[in-house]
């Protein structure tokens, strides 16, 4: 700033008092209708077209507004829209499911399988304490390096080329697309984009929902975000159901099995998303106000190596970032309950035992439950948490890598044997589907869904209404199979 | 490997159930628990005062004399009540008594508009701010009126920018005090062919306001009388002819404009029978198009003689997107039927 | 994003009369010692973020999508000697302060008294951008708008008249293509003439207002106008605070808007959290 005057007084003259003016204006309201702001609005546009059409010319027909409207009725017809969607969103994912594979498997190597035996050695050449390095690098480091290795190379992949679609315009016209069957749920159709979202990680889903400007909307979205089975969850997923379901199906028909399987558990989780985006709506969130609007811009062509590298900065790196911040506490928690003893067992193996008959009262047991609870920061340790807290609890030392130390296994034979000796059965791994889909976001995704509604009451219930849908769900299908095939 | 189960399925699944059911006994709303606790307290004693101070403001503006049946059936009291709760307000010195009239004092009239302001402030603020529906505003003012301290009603009051009227027209008291009151007439008393503008729509009985609702009539509206008999009111508003009853055109407000305002007469219809590739421009936004609704559509620049063109039906039939001063942008059916448009130009495709 | 870049740009067109984005030095999130600020304002989906990232270096993506919500950025530039801190409004369709981000972008056009505020307005959409450069108009002074998209304008076969908008404005008309880094060093140089004084502007106003109104708004700008000799938009603050508009209402009472008389930035808090929190 350039002018400042060390006057301080504020000059009245004529005897006109701030308080005089108010008054004046207070009596004047009482004078003029209601709808004079609208008359104001009005008055602007009128200006603004006047000059809008003063200073702009249209020489000639222009090519490429055809050009938009011809795409636009392509991906908007009714033969062509939705066919194309699913094409371009399969490939999408495709791709990414692709691309990822072997990535991941060399930052697994680099930083697991190579990574962690050197750190231990290392530790163990400077002398450093037992607990102390079991703590930084069987808990933090290795509990971090896992979650880096299986969330990076998807998330990598998977938002620049969402971010290319959404930059080219194609994105605001799947909404348009799906917008009537989000509305019949009191959603808005932008939901769609935030759900894909979700399927790579849903606190970048969350995230994505800044695009729904109407206030309920915006909350359906955030709050069923979770329903979107998420990148860290998709390994469960499918190794649960190639052990317990595909194993049920003769050999040749297995993986076919447990894929349908997987895609079930998916589409279970788009429907809940449904239901439950309609029960909000008509019920506590009825109150929130609601505007729409959807905008379908111009296409324009996206600018590649840009989006990828501000894709990568903001959303991949942003979400890594946040994870990582999660994930060294939480590999801390995992080393420490198993390596602190009260009397004999392990804290890990108290609260195991603890929380064992609710665990089978829902179809599950201890060990799942104690590792929902500890690896909240993060869906993908769930599993390798599991395998670890497994052997503890069994006394199986010839298995695993050390109390507190979590692992998975190349075999999935060996994998198997783990779980059978910790009590599995078809139903603990159909429940384990279940309640993988049905349960509270990550503490990542519950702390985004703070910032972003800036409400803790809709943070509760965000985290809250899965948990408990999750543990009536997996209660039910315990009991009816109690009921009928045990 | 299998455990022996801590409790029979079925056992289990019954208490499940129990629980269920206590739940839904306690929650269910209209006639749960909790819905009935809330409604015992509406006779608390400053629920009833408050009430009761309203009820009789109400019967001084509209000059019907209130007795003590009327207050009781007004606070849904019995008749015994409703003449301790009249020594109570006595008491107060909120109440006096003339010869059998029950009068407010001037402090009872201050409590009264404190208490109407509180109602129509919150009414405004449920129109305004928040997705209730219309129906539900005046019974949820109803409960708010009675919760809101001076200090939440100025902070409320600020928030909206200090309105000066209800979504239904009515004026809302000032803290200080101040009401002036619209002065309208009923419709049913207006001589046909002069131009009139409702200022009032009367909000009880609900269904009546319901009838007022179902044609569209808002406060604002600019009519013309066609034809008053005893047996129906017929007037022209917003392109269209309506009919009401004489008993819900008594409900309804209005006063004289001069002449030189004549009602627009334009036949007009609305934007959602707009087929692709037909353009019209803009007549009105319906006035139930409120709050943050309202506010984005006139953002979007849909103003009274804006050119709409109808562009791309979704796939699935709704939305529609139109072409509004250059940009492209979908609007749900249920939406569209709020913005009145005049008769369309241009080729359906 | 705490990287800093102080990269000098390769001038956009080294055969530009003014080629002199030379003198642009990018301070990204540097804004110490600034001389002048500039606001950026303007609808959503516009280009304002390019228009940021283009002058600070720093990258801030939004898609593309209107109507979206981001978070506020702050950044820096040096440009001819002098040090400018660049503030990212909220993009708003207008200034009526009818949300919290109006009313942010409002605020701060008024009581942050930016030395210049830029308005990016779509070329292909001119008439809705219009009516938020009018409302900026109505507010301060010191203003450049920034026909951006330029390259889309020309696209889709529309031709504007910069020049003549310039005029019907009364204040620069830069035309860019921020994208492609068009017109960037004539905006700069247009920006610095209105921070220094070079360039005086006389903006237009809006005149039409509805004749129900006319007795309670020059009623209340006469009063106002005694009160604050100098204020400059007296007329609009009329118009607010028949509105019932509650910030101005206080500003009135409390004497902020007396400081704005001589100029004097009041000190609001910047952190204004613009992040978006749902309104409840």
């Amino acid at each position: 700033m350039t002018a400042s005057t060390a006057e301080t007084m504020h000059p009245s003259t004529d005897g006109v008092q701030p308080d005089d003016i108010l008054s004046t204006a207070q009596a004047l309201r009482w004078q003029i209708s209601g709808d004079f702001h609208e008359k104001i609005v009005e008055a602007a546009y009128a200006e603004a077209a006047a000059i809008a059409d003063s200073v702009v010319t249209r020489p000639g027909a222009s090519p490429r507004l055809a050009l938009d409207r011809t795409i636009d009725r392509i991906v908007t017809s009714r033969l062509w829209g939705f066919p194309l969607m699913i094409l371009l969103f399969t490939l999408v994912f495709w791709i990414t499911i692709a691309g990822a594979n072997l990535p991941s498997r060399w930052l697994a190597m680099l930083l697991v399988d190579w990574g962690h035996p050197a750190l231990k050695q290392l530790a163990d050449g400077i002398g450093l304490p037992w607990q102390l390095s079991g703590l930084l690098i069987d808990g933090m480091y290795l509990t971090t390096a896992w979650v880096v290795s299986v969330m990076l190379p998807p998330m990598a992949i998977f938002f620049p080329l969402f971010t290319l679609l959404e930059d080219a315009g194609y994105l605001p016209r799947v909404a348009f697309n799906l917008d009537n069957l989000f509305r019949k749920s009191g959603a808005h159709g932008k939901q769609s984009l935030s759900m894909m979202m979700g399927f790579g990680c849903n606190a970048a889903g969350v995230v994505a929902t800044r695009i729904i400007d109407s206030p309920r909307e915006r909350l359906i979205a955030m709050i069923t975000n979770n329903f979107a089975l998420c990148n860290g969850r998709w390994p469960t997923q499918i190794l649960i159901a190639t052990l317990f379901i595909g194993a049920l199906a003769p050999a040749h028909l297995a993986g076919l099995v447990s894929a349908t399987a997987v895609v079930g558990v998916t589409m279970l989780g788009i429907l809940l998303t449904f239901l439950v985006s309609a029960g909000l709506s008509r019920t506590v969130l009825k109150g929130e106000a609601s505007a729409y609007s959807l905008e379908l811009p111009p296409y324009r062509p996206p600018r590649i190596l840009q989006t990828i590298y501000t894709s990568i900065i903001d959303r991949t790196l942003y979400v890594l970032w946040r994870a990582i911040v999660f994930a060294l506490p939480a590999g801390a928690v995992i080393w420490l309950i198993a390596n602190i003893h009260i009397g004999g067992p392990s804290i890990a193996e108290h609260l195991i035992g603890f929380l064992n008959p609710v665990g089978l009262l829902i179809g599950l047991n201890g060990v799942i439950l104690v590792a929902y609870i500890v690896a909240i920061p993060a869906n993908e340790i769930v599993l390798p948490t599991i395998l670890m807290l497994t052997v503890l609890s069994t006394g199986m030392h010839e298995a695993g890598a050390g109390a507190g130390v979590i692992f998975e296994l190349a075999s999935q034979n060996a994998t198997y044997s783990i779980l059978q000796a910790g009590g599995w059965t078809l139903l603990t791994g159909i429940n384990l589907m279940l309640f993988s889909l049905i349960h509270n976001p990550c503490s990542t995704t519950i702390y985004t869904i703070y910032r972003e509604s800036g409400s803790a009451k809709w943070t509760a219930v965000a985290a809250l209404l899965p948990v408990v849908m999750g543990l009536l769900v997996t209660f039910v299908v315990a009991q009816v199979w109690g009921l009928f095939v045990a | 490997m299998t455990q022996p189960p801590l409790i029979q399925p079925l056992i289990a699944l019954l208490i499940l159930a129990l629980i269920a059911v206590l739940l839904a006994l306690v929650f269910w709303p209209g006639s749960g628990l909790f819905a009935r606790w809330r409604r015992a307290r509406r006779l608390d004693e400053r629920v009833l005062i408050e009430d009761a101070l309203k009820h009789l403001y109400g019967a001084r503006l509209r000059q019907r004399k209130p007795t003590l049946q009327s207050l009781a059936g007004a606070a849904n009291i019995s008749a015994d009540r409703a003449a301790r709760l009249v020594e109570r307000l006595t008491e107060l010195e909120l109440v006096e008594l003339h010869n059998g009239d029950i009068r407010l004092t001037s402090e009872g009239e201050t409590y009264a508009l404190n208490v109407l302001r509180a109602h129509r402030l919150w009414e405004r603020y449920l129109a305004e701010k928040t997705g209730f529906a219309e129906s539900e505003w005046h019974e949820r003012a109803d409960w708010a009126e009675h919760t809101l301290s001076e200090d939440d009603l100025a902070a409320l009051s600020s928030q909206l920018g200090h309105p000066m009227h209800d979504p239904h027209g009515d004026p809302i008291p000032t803290a200080e005090g101040d009401l002036v009151y619209h002065g309208g007439k009923p419709l049913n008393g207006m001589a046909p062919d002069k131009p009139l503008q409702i200022v009032h729509l009367e909000d009880e009985p609900e269904a009546v306001y319901a009838q007022l609702m179902a044609e569209s009539l808002y406060p604002g509206m600019r009519l013309q009388v066609l034809e008053t008999s005893p047996t129906r009111v017929r007037f022209w508003a917003d392109g269209k002819e309506h009919v009401l009853a004489p008993i819900a055109a008594a409900n309804v407000s209005v006063r004289a404009l001069p002449a030189a305002e004549a009602v627009d007469d334009t036949p007009s219809r609305h934007l959602d029978s707009l087929q692709p590739g037909e353009s019209a421009k803009v007549v009105r936004l319906s006035s139930r198009c409120r709050g943050i609704e309202r506010r984005r559509l006139l953002d979007l620049g849909i103003l009274p003689g804006t050119k709409i063109t109808a562009e791309l039906i979704s796939p699935s039939g709704d939305p529609i997107a139109y072409r509004i001063r250059g940009a492209l942008i979908a609007l749900r059916r249920q939406q569209a039927r709020l913005i009145d448009i005049e008769h369309p130009t241009g080729e359906a495709i | 994003m705490t990287e800093q870049k102080s990269i000098r740009t390769h001038a956009a067109c080294e055969t530009c009369p003014v080629h002199n984005a030379g003198n642009l030095l990018r301070l990204g999130v540097d804004m110490s010692d600034w001389d002048y600020v500039v606001a950026l304002a303007g609808n959503p989906n516009v280009g304002k973020s390019t228009v940021f990232n283009a002058l600070t270096g720093l990258r801030q993506h939004t898609g593309n999508w209107p109507g979206k919500t981001v978070t506020r950025a702050e950044g820096g530039f040096e440009y001819d000697s002098h040090r400018y801190k660049l503030v990212d409004l909220p993009g708003t369709y207008s200034l009526l302060a009818s949300s919290p981000d109006e009313e942010v972008a409002r605020d701060f056009i008024l009581f942050g008294q930016p030395d210049v505020t830029i308005v990016v307005v779509d070329a292909t959409q001119l008439e809705r951008n219009l009516n938020l450069a009018l409302q900026v108009l109505e507010i301060t002074d010191r203003v450049v708008v920034c026909l951006n998209l330029m390259d889309e304008a020309r696209r889709h076969g529309l031709e504007v008249d910069d020049r003549a908008l310039a005029r019907r404005l009364g204040v620069p008309v830069v035309p860019t293509a921020a994208r492609y880094r068009e017109g960037l060093p004539e905006l700069l140089a247009a920006v610095a003439d209105v921070a220094t004084g070079r360039t005086v502007c006389k903006p237009r106003r809006l005149r039409n207002e509805p004749p129900a109104l006319k007795h309670a708004v020059s009623t209340l700008v006469r009063q106002i106008h005694a009160l604050y000799p100098g204020l400059p938009n007296a007329r609009w603050v009329a118009l607010r605070l028949l509105d019932g508009d509650e910030s101005i209402t206080a500003a009135l009472r409390n004497g902020e808007l007396g400081d704005l008389t001589r100029g004097e930035p009041v000190p609001i808090e910047t952190a204004h959290p613009i992040e978006l929190e749902m309104a409840r």
